[in-house]
């Protein structure tokens, strides 16, 4: 089975003094990530859920072998993400929350950039492109350069880039952060689209009604600690609502709202 | 390898598909070096005429007859004053403000002391005041006290026949000014050419690597290259490549615009290259890459410890200066180092290298020193840099 699964990860960061002051603290550590576990399997949206800088971004980079976890560890199809980081890469598409593409190029070059980077030959490349592409509705801007794109065209761009190499994991970090709905819309169903197929997806978000429509599995995390993790089924059975659950756990945690 | 060429021609295209940074990286260099060269050659040549047709302002104090007829002979360009009533004070301001070139002051009685000499205790003493910081003034001076001493030496001649001289100097009819015209021409080019050459290999680094390394970080797209599945090796060393190809064809350009300014700068005085063999142009296109490659090392590495575009600007600007100041520094020696040790010191070398090549005092020592510790330090550098690509701390800070 093709699952994901992340082992008592933590991860903890030393502050620069320019953070601290942002952050009016006096630590000179944070930590992230804490002691956090769970398991994302094929055929399933795995939404982790959290307000900002709960820790999500730490998470999904570290199961993306962007940074190492201090302590525990990833699997993505058997393989850890401390070990053979390589194996992981190819199998997984990474979809970062921030800015992605160059605005120098054209998404038909970077495309092309990206499938030459994964190992697709000249014949393979055309195939993904025209499908991707047209899936997105990107071929009439495929020669236009980024900088000139609109932000949805952007964000649909870079989604066909992430998954030249149609992985098994695709990992999104806030994939609809700042989409009009329209947009958003067109990238939640094609998530959809892609669990259809069979991958294993994970998706971070601090939007609720994202988890609540796509999501198969959830994960509440705040201030790095996993507060609670369960299918959604589970959650439909139960008599409280994923927002009533958020804000009770977000409480007991914090105190205060 | 592949995926080092993929990342190579990326980034080669990238700069070869935007005409603004083609300017600035690759044609500039070369115009801007024409265009200053051309001016400054334009000046330096009005200024030698000027002083060539300059009409000399010449202040006299009891002029000697003598001298006077002595001085018809010659052709000097002179418009000659009488002192009269000036007040020295007045003297002293006329050569500060360059209103007079020279004052002239000759004894009373100076031709007649010239005839009885032989009664004389001591001798006449003519002073002459020039202003040294005007050059139209200290042209003068250096006229007039040449024909003053060829003066005394005639009335020397006429005391006392042959025995005045002890003897002559340079009398025979003979080409007396015995130089290598090719060193010479060489030793032109070698003050101005090696700091020009390492300031533009700087530039044309300067100008694209923070862009390319920092800009990435700080655009947050160095995510994306780096799930790939390739070796962060790859990546680095497909930018370096780039970066140095890049830095040549700035070299390349500024190179062309010295060639072509350099009839304009040194007006009158022969540069002719074809003085240079293939011999020499291997040498100095070795030496060239090899500079580039540190160069561009240096820059990358610093653009990949910085965090934004900015930042790598202003932590590479310590580094140019230093270069800067080791070409200042070769403008005023003839002659290389021969201490081998020196050739061990990046930047410094290249310099040395390129003022023996251009006067033609190849040290073969020190020419593979040169090279071969800029590719040790050339693979350092890329070993630095590819650890910091693998560096989440440097990739990621925040
Ligand atoms: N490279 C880093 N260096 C230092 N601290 C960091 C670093 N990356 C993240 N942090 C800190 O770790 C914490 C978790 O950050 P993270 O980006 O993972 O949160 P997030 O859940 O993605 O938040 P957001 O919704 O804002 O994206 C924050 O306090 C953040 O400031
Ligand atoms: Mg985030």
């Amino acid at each position: 089975m093709k699952v994901l699964e992340v082992r008592n990860m933590k991860k903890t960061f030393s502050l620069s003094r320019k953070q601290r002051a942002i952050e009016k603290t006096k630590e000179t550590k944070k930590i992230a990530v804490n002691d956090l576990s769970f398991t994302a399997y094929p055929g399933e949206i795995y939404g982790l859920l959290g307000p900002n800088g709960a820790g999500k971004t730490t998470c999904l980079r570290a199961i993306s072998t962007l940074i190492k976890p201090d302590e525990g560890d990833v699997f993505v199809d058997g393989f850890s993400v401390r070990e053979d980081s390589y194996e992981v890469r190819k199998r997984i598409g990474f979809l970062t929350s921030e800015l992605k593409l160059e605005d120098h190029f054209t998404p038909n070059y970077l495309f092309g950039y990206f499938a030459r980077l994964h190992g697709l030959n000249e014949e393979e490349t055309l195939l993904r492109r025209d499908e991707l592409f047209g899936r997105f509705g990107i071929g009439d801007f495929q020669e236009v350069k980024v900088a000139d794109l609109s932000t949805g065209m952007k964000q649909k761009a870079s989604i066909a880039i992430s998954l030249v190499h149609d992985p098994e994991f695709i990992i999104f970090d806030e994939p609809t952060n700042g989409l009009d709905i329209l947009t958003a819309k067109s990238v939640t169903d094609y998530l959809v689209e892609l669990k259809n197929a069979g991958k294993t997806v994970i998706v971070s978000t601090h939007i609720l009604s994202v988890v609540e429509k796509i999501c198969d599995r959830v994960g509440i995390i705040i201030n790095g600690k996993m507060k609670w993790t369960d299918t959604m089924d589970h959650l439909h059975q139960s008599s409280e609502t994923l927002e009533e659950l958020f804000f009770r756990l977000f409480e007991e945690s914090e105190g205060t709202l | 390898m592949k995926n080092m060429m993929t990342v190579f021609r990326k980034e080669f295209y990238r700069v070869m598909s935007d005409r603004r940074l083609l300017f600035t990286a690759v044609l500039l260099p070369g115009v801007a070096i024409y265009v200053i060269y051309s001016l400054m050659g334009n000046i330096i040549g009005g200024q030698v005429e000027e002083v060539e047709t300059h009409e000399m302002i010449v202040y006299t104090e009891n002029m000697s007859a003598e001298f006077a007829d002595y001085l018809a002979g010659s052709e000097m360009n002179v418009k000659y004053e009488e002192r009269d009533d000036l007040t020295f004070d007045e003297i002293e301001v006329m050569l500060l403000e360059g209103n007079m070139d020279l004052f002239m002051s000759f004894p009373s009685g100076f031709d007649e002391r010239l005839v009885d000499y032989e009664d004389a205790t001591e001798l006449p003493n003519v002073d002459m005041f020039y202003n040294p910081s005007k050059q139209f003034s200290s042209n003068t001076y250096y006229q007039f006290q040449s024909q003053l001493t060829a003066f005394s030496q005639a009335v020397g001649l006429d005391r006392h026949g042959l025995d005045y001289y002890i003897f002559t100097i340079n009398q025979a009819d003979e080409d007396y000014e015995i130089f290598d015209e090719q060193k010479a021409t060489g030793q032109g080019l070698a003050s101005l050419l090696p700091m020009l050459i390492v300031m533009f290999l700087f530039s044309g680094a300067m100008s694209i690597g923070p862009d390319s390394i920092a800009g990435e970080k700080e655009r947050g797209t160095i995510a994306t290259l780096l799930v790939t599945p390739i070796k962060r090796s790859d990546i680095a060393i497909g930018k370096v490549m780039s970066l140095s190809l890049v830095s040549l064809m700035s070299a390349t350009s500024s190179f062309i615009g010295i060639m072509l300014s350099l009839p304009k700068l040194m007006q009158g005085e022969n540069i002719n290259l074809a003085i240079y063999g293939v011999f020499e142009f291997v040498m100095l296109f070795t030496i060239l890459l090899a500079t580039v490659l540190v160069i561009v090392g240096l820059i990358s590495i610093v653009s990949a410890y910085a965090k934004t575009i900015k930042e790598a600007s202003m932590l590479i600007l310590p580094f140019y200066f230093g270069a800067v100041i080791l070409g200042v520094s070769s403008m005023f020696s003839d002659d290389t180092q021969s201490n081998l040790f020196l050739y061990l010191i990046p930047l410094y070398n290249t310099i040395q290298m390129l003022i023996g090549i251009l006067t033609f005092e190849i040290n073969t020592a020190a020419y593979l020193v040169t090279m071969i510790s800029s590719l040790v330090y050339v693979s350092i550098f890329v070993y630095i840099l590819n650890r910091m690509f693998q560096s989440e701390k440097i990739m990621f800070s925040k």
